[in-house]
């Protein structure tokens, strides 16, 4: 029976074990391989002293292991925690020791600026490294060569003891405030978005998948979900040029590509060579992390005639949540669609009552992919996971749904359209930015005495991170000296984009930066 | 056509000007005329964006798709050849 994340892989191992699973540049593994290899990590995992229910972190680059580890933690019994390679070492650092990590899968070539938070990190017991470059002597702690132990024989057939019900993963993802939260995901959730997506996607085992997506995000861990559950092959690759990703989809034959409003607003640009060549074998694209902007959408269709074009939205705590079926993209373009499959999407309004068609009311997700809150914050766990509004009283309080933070409309079809926020969370190119994350940052600098951080629209990012700095008595604020501090501290996606300077930061009554006072300023 | 020393130097030194005010991680680093600008992290795919409608309005040239290859991008040095290179042949 298949109820475990690599049970998905395990399955389709059986089904097509000389079948291409798995592509990196010139690397490319069959089902049997991969499988092969997941099981000698796990015993690797299991000898490094990984119990179940322990949590492992990845912090690698987009690359084969990286697919691998995710599974054999998996199989090993732990719960994996992939780690955006973009991160730097504070954030990194905060991840680790918020989730209690006990091993970390890196790279040898990342180890030289990961070593100062390695030894501030006592849940730590076990490093396994992908030899990339020479391991530094500095490492304190016992390290496990990743490719020796890919080959170690596997663990016993019947060793699985963790049900669908366990943690499988947790995602690391920002708020409107503090750092980020670990959006904690069972096995079950995860292999029900892998049928659900597989299902409306219509994906098969003939699928030729391009991952784009960071596996650190839900739709792109999904999507590698969906790959193996099928027994499909997926391609992973990186990439600074939009071209590149066409010469791929071209070389490959690849049939599905998923992809945030940045990364097509970079493909329809007027000089790219997306609709220079037909791509017949790409059978269907997905936007998700955003919405697309409508001349992106109106370029891509026209670029791209033979290829469906899903729109999706999804949020970490439920993983995945509505589509646009490609059918209704002519009659609402600016649609999130409707539920996925076995999921059911309620607007609620203030009173906790349904809304009517048209009515603006927080979207509530009920279905298989709530995940099981935010790891180690039970608080906030119980202000986003809810029992269901609508509930009958009989069946009491068992079931809990997602409170999405989102205020949609929905029409008299059933089809949902974004209206904002009801938080200050940041969206920018597909990430989640935390305004208080950023401004902790400028204050750490010791180069201003106030800062407050807004997000402000872009047509290409979603929003852009928009700083107001006050000076310390008597000082200029050294805005170059700032950005660039910034820089040395956070992934680009958070640096801010503008720094304006004020004399005061405007206040409420009660002494508070005054956002909303701060967003009227910019129009907003 | 030869080129001319002087534009070069001056070319070389807008490119960089820009890339240190609109690229915060750039400063951190010397950026120096050889040293790699997308292996360091001072490019990446929508900072190129940027920099392609930087050099197309300040140096009246066309950068077309064909031209978008790592090998224009890859240092300040080769940067700065390419641009000189299409502004010659527009002029």
């Amino acid at each position: 029976m298949d109820y475990l994340i690599h049970h998905m892989l395990r399955a389709s191992a059986r089904r097509f074990p000389d079948k291409e699973a798995l592509v990196h540049l010139d690397r490319r593994l069959t089902y049997r391989e991969v499988w092969s290899r997941v099981e000698g990590l796990a015993e690797g995992l299991t000898r490094s002293g990984l119990k179940r229910g322990e949590r492992v972190g990845i912090f690698l680059d987009t690359s084969i292991p990286q697919t691998l580890s995710i599974f054999a933690i998996s199989r090993a019994g732990g719960v994996f925690v992939p780690i955006n390679s973009l991160l730097f070492p504070e954030q990194v650092g905060h991840i680790a020791r918020d989730c209690q990590m006990k091993g970390l899968i890196t790279a040898a070539s990342k180890l030289g600026t990961l070593g100062p938070i390695l030894k501030d990190l006592p849940s730590l017991e076990f490093l396994i490294v992908v030899s990339d470059a020479e391991v530094p002597d500095s490492a304190s702690l016992p390290v496990g060569d990743f490719e020796d132990l890919c080959g170690l024989p596997g663990l016993a057939a019947s060793s699985d003891r963790a049900i669908d019900k366990d943690l499988g993963a947790i995602l690391y993802t920002s708020g409107s405030t503090g750092k980020p939260k670990g959006v904690m995901l069972s096995h079950s959730n995860v292999c029900a978005g892998a049928s659900i997506v597989s299902d409306y996607l219509e994906i098969s085992e003939r699928e030729r998948i391009l991952a784009l997506l960071p596996f650190s995000f839900d739709a792109g861990l999904n999507q590698v979900m969906t790959a193996f559950q099928q027994g499909a092959t997926i391609v992973l690759m990186t990439f600074v040029f939009a071209r590149e990703i066409v010469r791929t989809l071209l070389s490959e034959r690849i049939t599905g590509l998923a992809g945030v409003p940045t990364l097509w607003s970079l493909l329809a640009q007027p000089s790219s060579s997306l609709a220079k060549q037909p791509l017949p074998d790409l059978r269907y694209i997905t936007n998700t992390g955003g919405a697309m902007p409508q001349p992106v959408l109106g370029a891509l269709r026209q670029a791209l005639p033979t290829s469906r074009i899903f729109l999706m939205y999804g949020l970490t705590e439920a993983f995945r949540s509505t589509y646009l079926p490609p059918e209704e993209l002519d009659r609402r373009p600016t649609s999130m669609g409707k539920a996925i499959p076995d999921t059911e999407i309620l607007v609620i309004n203030e009173d906790g009552k349904l809304c009517g068609p048209g009515e603006v009311g927080e979207l509530v997700h009920r279905g298989p992919t709530v995940s099981l809150g935010y790891w180690g914050a039970p608080d906030l766990t119980a202000r986003v996971l809810r029992p269901h509004p609508l509930r009958q009283p009989e069946l009491g309080e068992g079931e809990l749904v997602c409170y999405s933070g989102d205020y949609v409309t929905m029409d008299e079809e059933g089809f949902l359209y974004f209206v904002g926020r009801r938080d200050t969370m940041i969206k920018t190119s597909g990430f989640r930015v935390s305004p208080t994350e950023v401004e902790e940052v400028l204050f750490q600098s010791g180069l201003v005495k106030g800062a407050a951080v807004i997000g402000v629209p872009d047509d290409v990012l979603g929003q852009t991170v928009k700083a107001f700095v006050s000076a310390r008595d008597g000082d200029a604020v050294a805005v170059a000296e700032l950005l660039e501090f910034c820089a040395r501290k956070m992934p680009r996606h958070m640096v801010p984009k503008a720094i304006e300077v004020l004399d005061e930061l405007p206040k409420t009554t009660s002494g508070k930066v005054n956002y909303p006072a701060l967003r009227k300023r910019e129009g907003l | 056509m030869s080129t001319n020393p002087l534009s070069v130097s001056s070319t070389a030194a807008r490119i960089k000007a820009f890339l240190l005010e609109h690229f915060p991680s750039a400063r951190s680093q010397s950026l120096g005329g050889a040293e790699s600008l997308l292996e360091n992290g001072v490019l990446d795919s929508l900072g190129i964006l940027d920099l392609v409608a930087y050099l197309e309005r300040e140096f009246g040239i066309t950068v077309a798709d064909d031209d978008l290859l790592p090998e224009h991008f890859e240092t300040l040095d080769r940067l700065t050849a390419f641009v000189e290179q299409k502004r010659t042949s527009t002029a």
